[in-house]
Formats: structure tokens, sequence, C-alpha cells
């Protein structure tokens, strides 16, 4: 049997034993209590159900999913529109590395649920707080790989590009920025992993809609399957949005790569 | 007079009908056809000829680490069918283990044959002077220029005890000042500790100041050509008649194809 | 005037902070900021002041040794199953086939998010806190050491197997030191991870660390206690990165790798 089989059959019989475990232990041997874990059955029902269901927080998993994502991707391109200039001017310019880097190693340890609070006092609960955090969260790796890009500009081009006359700027556009792409968009990525999690963190602390008050609450009212639910929802749509991701960065990378 | 001789030479490695094949849309493609040869003990043979892979693969063969879609190898009485401690291989890419010094690169072999730490450190450590490198066991190789790099190659190989040594383009990355010199450092270490020795080259130079015998090859499919035998003395010197002789006839009978 | 690149900048980090404290502190004094957010100096004071008057019920150091001694030995064991777990699915294919599905879908949850599951499971105790950092760095670390694993040099395992070593003595000579700079990268992600994990841990339950000095500054409505539980956790973070790449720099003396 040729090893590409072999490994997908294994792969395969791996998920489906893993699936069968958990069956077993929940609702054959109910070794665990249906309070602790559901059964897969279980929770495969309450996604189809909460899909249209309000009840028991308010929201269906629809209505939940659309409120996050709508904070999440508006923090996130605040976050990339700002972030990513301004890393490539800290690396095109030394005046402004000089005096803005220092502010963002200070930044760069705190994660991003911890600004919850000190928003949540400046702006109250909701969209704003939220969207401030997130969008916080999501500068810092766009920054950080903005510059980093600019900075792998080589020596040679920028000689090349000076013996043929090329102005300074024109050098940033049409030089810098094309080199530092890739960059960019591995930095677009991490950050969008950033904002999606700390979206998550926000609406657990302070929210009355979204993902991540869903399963807070589905905890409070003893509701598992949701929680569950809630978790693998907000798994497979943070790998989708990085999938989506991708395929752009395919789009606009494919080639350049030395 | 003859007859002593004749007991005295032995064959080191031998091979039968060599071909390599590949499967394409198109068919069978031949990148080696039916190559047969023979290396006497301690002889020097340089496989030369244009282009890339060819030879390349052809050594490979010889050496164990890829098997012929037809044929046989023997070296030293037995067959080949895997690498081994026996027939040592110089890479033309930086292959030295990055996060062991040079002592320990070279001492690799003897090590995970389980030879004793006093009895490999010192055999290490004549090979290391043999070289040329005393002074630097405890350097890393990220610390050496790429000459140096090469010679710590060649030690770890020899360092094994093998009954032959294959090279594949050992000097293909180096400037032609350091290329010159290695080659002569080669002889010297050769010289020494006599060897077989089978080396890849497409430098028409490298391979008549180092050869005992060079095998031409065609390029795509591989096949034997010609066999020149050069038996000017050594040390050998690149500008003398007999040299340029030789080097022109060989170069007239090239295959002018890339 | 020839001025060395380090003091040149470190001289402007200095101006920068300052302008950036300077401005903070008029903003505060001179608008409507001020009846918000704390000026520079009161934040400054209050967090060294922390250190001997109790914030809460404890000091400021108690606090702080409180949130480490949840990250750290749990931060440990999760680094280290996900070291072994990762080479093991990075060289072995038989074990990737295995492992890879359950987890590329575990994967792409933020810890985080387990959050609420954990506790069902846990209780409010320690015990849920201890599993989210011990998940946080696993995932992480699995991850990096996996995708290192993957990518070990063939020329190099074919130069080993020329002389003359087995499988077994590939696997712990060439594929384990190969491996070690993508261990770090992952020991550092996985650990501003964990740092970020326990921080939300205490901030949603817990009555002691640095996540509830900052949650419970709502509570008693002090906003100076918010910020000096922002420095304090940024600080801790900051030392525990430098605290890793130190003994990176120790152990990977071979390998010259960027920031």
């Amino acid at each position: 049997m040729k090893k590409g089989m072999k490994n997908l059959l294994l792969s395969t019989g791996s998920l489906t034993v893993f699936l069968l475990l958990w069956w077993i232990c929940t609702d054959i041997l109910e070794i665990v209590s249906p309070r602790t874990l559901p059964s897969p059955l279980k929770v495969f029902t309450t996604f189809i159900d909460k899909l249209t269901n309000k009840n028991p927080d308010g929201g269906t998993l629809i209505m939940h999913t659309l409120s996050s994502l709508r904070i999440a991707l508006l923090g996130y391109g605040m976050g990339i529109f700002f972030g990513i200039p301004l890393g490539i001017l800290m690396a095109w310019y030394s005046i402004v590395d000089l005096f803005v880097r220092p502010l963002f190693d200070l930044l760069k340890p705190i994660p991003g649920v911890a600004w919850v609070p000190l928003m949540i006092i400046l702006f109250g609960i909701g969209l704003l707080s939220k969207a401030t955090v997130i969008f916080i969260s999501a500068i810092v790796p766009c920054v950080l790989n903005a510059y980093t890009g600019i900075k792998q500009t080589k020596d040679v081009h920028i000689w090349v590009a000076k013996t043929l006359g090329a102005t300074n700027t024109q050098m940033l556009f049409k030089i810098a920025i094309p080199t530092s792409l890739p960059y960019i968009m591995t930095g677009m990525r991490v950050a969008l992993g950033q904002a999606w999690v700390t979206i998550v963190a926000a609406e657990l602390l302070a929210s009355t809609i979204g993902l991540g008050f869903m399963i807070q609450q589905s905890r409070g009212m003893y509701r598992p399957d949701i929680i569950i639910v809630g978790m693998l929802t907000i798994g497979f749509l943070g790998s989708f949005l990085t999938y989506l991701l991708g395929l752009l960065e395919k789009a606009v990378v494919k080639g350049w790569h030395t | 007079m003859q007859v002593e001789q004749e007991r005295h030479i032995k064959t080191a490695v031998k091979c039968e009908g060599i071909s390599k094949t590949f499967e394409t849309k198109r068919g069978k493609t031949y990148v080696i056809e039916e190559v047969s040869l023979e290396v006497i003990e301690n002889e020097f043979v340089v496989l030369f000829g244009p282009g890339q892979c060819g030879k390349t693969t052809l050594l490979n063969i010889l050496a164990g680490l890829i098997p012929p879609t037809k044929g046989m190898v023997v070296v030293n009485g037995k067959p080949v069918i895997s690498p081994g401690p026996e027939r040592g291989f110089v890479f033309q890419s930086v292959s030295l283990f990055p996060w062991l010094t040079v002592m320990g690169n070279v001492e690799y072999g003897p090590k995970v044959r389980g030879i004793d730490k006093e009895t490999r450190q010192k055999k290490a450590q004549y090979y290391i002077d043999l070289v040329g490198l005393k002074g630097f066991e405890n350097a890393y190789p990220n610390q050496l220029s790429g000459g140096m790099k090469q010679r710590v190659g060649i030690a770890r190989a020899y360092c094994n005890e093998p009954v032959v040594m294959f090279l594949d383009e050992p000097f293909g990355a180096l400037d032609a000042q350091t290329r010159y010199l290695m080659q002569e450092e080669l002889i010297r270490i050769w010289e020494t500790e006599k060897r077989t020795v089978l080396f890849v080259t497409n430098n028409i130079e490298e391979a008549v100041y180092l050869a005992d015998r060079i095998i031409l090859l065609t390029n795509s499919p591989v096949r034997i050509k010609k066999e020149f035998v050069i038996d000017l003395p050594r040390p050998r010197d690149y500008t003398s008649e007999d040299f340029l002789l030789l080097r022109n006839t060989i170069t007239k009978m090239m295959d002018k194809t890339l | 005037m020839i001025v060395n690149k380090r003091v040149q900048s470190s001289a402007a980090a200095a101006v920068s902070i300052f302008m950036f404290l300077l401005i903070w502190h008029l903003a505060t004094r001179f608008s409507e900021l001020g009846n918000i957010l704390p000026s520079p100096i009161e934040v400054l004071t209050a967090f060294f002041v922390g250190f001997v008057v109790p914030v809460g019920t404890h000091t400021m150091f108690v606090h702080i040794v409180w949130s480490l001694s949840r990250v750290i030995p749990f931060y440990i064991l999760g680094s280290a199953v996900g070291i072994v777990l990762g080479i093991t699915m990075g060289w072995y294919p038989k074990a990737e086939a295995v492992f890879r599905p359950i987890f590329e879908i575990i994967r792409p949850i933020p810890p985080l998010a387990w959050i609420p599951i954990s506790i069902v499971w846990f209780g409010i105790g320690e015990g849920s806190k201890w599993f989210l950092i011990f998940l946080a760095a696993f995932i992480t670390v699995t991850m990096n050491v996996y995708t290192g694993a993957k990518v070990v040099d063939p020329v190099i395992v074919r130069c080993a197997r020329m002389l003359g070593a087995n499988e077994r003595q590939i696997f712990t000579t060439i594929v384990l030191p190969s491996s070690v700079p993508f261990i770090f990268a992952g020991l550092q992600v996985g650990l501003s991870s964990s740092w970020a994990t326990v921080v939300a841990a205490e901030m949603i339950r817990s009555s002691e660390g640095v996540g509830w000095i900052i949650i419970s500054s709502l509570d008693v409505n002090d906003t100076v206690q918010t910020l000096i539980g922002i420095v304090g956790i940024g600080t801790v973070g900051y030392v525990l990165a430098i605290i890793i790449r130190g003994i990176e720099s120790k152990l990977c003396k071979w390998n010259k790798r960027g920031i």
C-alpha cells in the first residue's frame, strides 16, 4: 500500500477513534456526567439548534458570530491601516525609528487582554472599548513585521536605484515596499490571529453579545454543550479567516520570493 | 617486474552497466546509460564533463546514496546497496553539523560507531592537523571560511577511515585563489594518507591537476566518452607544456552542450 | 563628535519615553483627561508603594509571585510535552498521521476560549488555571517544534548516514540538535501566550495575582490600580522574555539568529 494512502488511513482512523472514545465515555458508559462533558452527538444537535435558537443567552449562534466578526474586523482593519505605514516609516526614516521604537518595546510585552479594564474605564462596555483593545493587539505585529520587511531591502538594490537617479521617496515605494510585502503579509496574518483571540477575551470579560460572551454565559447556565459549540466555532472561524488571508497572500506574493 | 606489480593491483570500485532512468509523462528518460568502470586501489580518478546533475547522480550511485535502476556496484568486493562508513563522501554544499565544533564534526563517524573517546579524539586530532586546521578544534562552522569548512568536511570523511573517498565538486563554491590552494592541499593530504578517490568536477584544470585518470563523460544521458591516463609527475605545474597539451586535448573532445 | 550608536539609541529612547510621560502628565493636569486618568507620577509612585502597602489583600510582590507560581511550573510542563510531541510528529510520518488531525482541530481554538470549559471541568480554583497555562504552552511549542523537525536538512541527514549513524542515532544526534532553534522560538511565543492566558484567567476568576489587580480595580473604581496592574504585567512579561532569550544565547552559540 502506498505510503500516502497508509498515512491518510491512519489519520482518519485516529480521528474516528477519538470521536468514538468521546462518545463511549459520555453516552454509553456514562463515566462523565453530561453536565461536565456532553456527548459528541449532543454537541452536534446543539450546534444545529443554536443556529436559530436565542436561548438561553439571548442570541443565536449566527448573531453572536456576526457580532464578534464585525468588531474583530473593525479593530483589525484599523490596526493594519495604521500599523503597516507606521512600521514602514519606522524602518525607512531612522529618526522615526529612534523615537517611536522604544515606545513600542514598552507596549509589546503587555497582552491585549490586560488593556480591557482600562478601555472599559475610558469608553464603557461596548463596541469602542472592544475595538480599541483589538486595535492595540493587531497593530503590534503589523508594525514589527512591516519594519522587518523594509529592513530586508537589499543594499545592492538601493545602490542600483541611486545610480539610476531615484529619489528617496521613489526608492521607498519602488524598492523597499515591494521587498517588504511578504513580511507585511505575515504580519497581517499574525495580527489577524491576535485580533481574533482578543475579541474572544474581551467578550469573556465584558460584553452582552458575541461568541466569547456566549461561552461565558453558557458556563453559568450549565450548558457545556453550547460551550463546546462555541469553542469549535471560534476555532473554525479563526482558521477560515487565516485561510482567506493566505489566499490573498499567495495572489500578491506569487513568484517574488527569492 | 610486471608480474609482481600485477599481483598488487586490487580493484577498489567496480560497476557494470549502471543505468538510471526517470519516468516522465513522455516515457523513460535516461539520466545515466550503461556506464561501466573500474577503479584500482589508491587510484585518483576524476569524473569530468559538462552539465550539472548527471555526474553527481553517478557519484551518488557509486557511493550507495541512491540506487541504480539497472546494474550493480561493487566496492572492495562487496555489493553496494546503502550509504555506509566504508564509502566516505564530501558533499558540494556545506554539510557540517552546525551545532558541533570542528572536533565534534570530525570525530562524529567514529563516535556513532562506538569507538571510545580517547582513541577517536586522538584520531580526529590527527586528521584535523593533516588538513591544516590545528588550533581550530573548538571553532564552530559559522566561524570558519568556505575553504576551512571544506577541509573539515574532508577530515570528517577521512577520519572514518573509508576504503573509498567520493568528492562531489567540493571546491565549486570557493573563489579561484582558494580553489588552487585547496587542490594542492588535497594532493598533499592524499599522498600522506593514500586512499582510493573518485572526484567529480567540471573544471578542466582541476581535473588534469588532480587525476591519475580522467573519465570524460557526456551529459544527458551520462555515458563514458573516453578515458585519459594522466601520468605527469606530482606536484603538477598548471602552465607546463604537457599540462596544457592534455588540457586542450580533453577540452576539444568535450560535448559542447549544456 | 563620534557618538556610539548604542549611546545614541539609548539616549533617544530616554528622550522619547520622557516626552511620552510628559505629554501624558500635562494632559492629565490641563485637560478633561485628568478626570479619568491619573498622572504618570501617581501611577509610578503607587506601583512602587504597592510593593510595601498591600493592594487588596496582598502586596504587589505577592501578587506577582502568585501569578508566576501558576505560570512557571505548568509552562515548563506544557513546553516539555510539546517538545516531545512536536519532534515526534515532525520526524516520524506515522506519528504525524495519527496526531495531526486532532491537533489541527484543537490548535486554532485560542487558550482563552478554553476558560469556561476549564472552569466547568476543574472548578474555580487553581486547577483550571494550571490546565489553561499547560494548554497554551503545549499548543504553541508543539506547533513550532513540529515545523522545525520537519525541515531538518536532508543533506546533513545523508552525511550522518554516510558516516555510519543508525536511525536512532540520527534522531538523537541530528534531529534533536537541529530542532533547538525552533524549540526556542516556540518557547518564546509559548511564554507570552502562557503569560497572557494566566492574566486573562485571573481576570475572570481569581482572588489574587496581577490579573486580579486589574479587574478588581473596576470594582473599587481605582484607575491608578488599573494602571499599576498594567505596568506590573508588562514588566514581568518583559523580564521573562529576556530570561528565555538569555538562555537561548547561551545554548545556541553556534546559531546566529535574529531577534
